[in-house]
């Protein structure tokens, strides 16, 4: 069985290497496995171009996180009850 | 009534020690699109915690804690410009330039910049951002806390899988379920 399957992705595992793709954390082996999965496999090729779509749209839309210090400020006024900083 | 019907009637409720994990990064981004300054906008979100605290009774649970907070932030900001134009005693109209400080107030000169990305795209940019946040919240709040933080902090696994004790297959398991998701709940109007 694993003799046949050395270069034989599961849909589970291709999905699980695209999304390591789509953070570059893939290595060679798997894009390599990846790409030949997705070759034959109609459902996982669809999955693929929506996930590299989505990753598109999250850097398109620059979203701004707010810091973790910065959230530390915020609770730290609500229970002071002010929105200065005590210093 | 038909309150009997409402199938998340519990969730209209204030939890007031959430609001800052729960709805900063929200607001953040409405509100920086609109001011264009971090810490007037940081000021503003913290002043709308503080009036939101503070108004608690008014709440009567027919919107969501969160768009009840947007309701409170839009008068802040409002509030803000009133302030601002009252200060320099004339009307100001804030506009995104692409660079607004340093460069020539000449028309002539920011013709080149703007064309490479037109007011349009940003707007439709800010909504997007909005749209993906809005999409995360409707997950568990630990799986959009991770994907969060690998996707838009981009913190490598290892550092996520410490803090929340996790293997990285688990990691990557989460991922893959807020991807879809996410996917899912922006197809209609983004795909």
């Amino acid at each position: 069985m694993k003799g046949i399957s050395i270069m034989k992705l599961s849909c589970t595992e291709a999905a699980s290497v695209c999304n390591k793709a789509e953070y570059k954390e893939a290595n060679l082996r798997e894009k390599l496995r990846l790409r030949l999965h997705l070759f034959f496999c109609k459902t996982c090729k669809d999955y693929h171009q929506n996930n590299r779509k989505l990753t598109g749209l999250i850097k398109k839309a620059d979203i701004k996180p707010c810091s973790a210090e910065q959230k530390e400020i915020f609770k730290q006024h609500m229970k002071n009850g002010s929105s200065k900083t005590s210093k | 009534m038909r309150e009997a019907n409402h199938p998340k009637m519990e969730e209209n409720q204030l939890d007031p020690e959430k609001w800052v994990d729960r709805y900063s990064d929200y607001l953040f981004n409405y509100t920086i699109v609109r001011v264009n300054d971090r810490e007037v906008a940081n000021d503003i979100i913290s002043e709308t915690f503080l009036a939101g605290l503070n108004s608690m009774k008014n709440f009567k649970g027919e919107a969501s804690e969160r768009t009840w907070l947007i309701s409170i932030l839009k008068r802040k900001i409002i509030d803000h410009y009133r302030k601002s134009n009252s200060n320099k005693g004339q009307a100001e109209l804030k506009m995104n330039f692409p660079d607004s400080e340093n460069e020539g107030d000449w028309l002539e000169e920011r013709v080149a910049d703007l064309s490479d990305m037109t007011a349009e795209d940003q707007m439709e940019n800010r909504e997007l951002g909005l749209a993906i946040l809005d999409c995360l919240d409707q997950l568990n709040e630990k799986q959009a806390k991770i994907f969060k933080m690998k996707t838009i902090d981009g913190l490598d696994t290892e550092t996520i899988c410490n803090e929340f004790n996790i293997s990285p297959s688990n990691l990557w398991v989460i991922i893959h379920r807020a991807r879809t998701s996410l996917a899912k709940c922006l197809e209609k109007n983004w795909f």
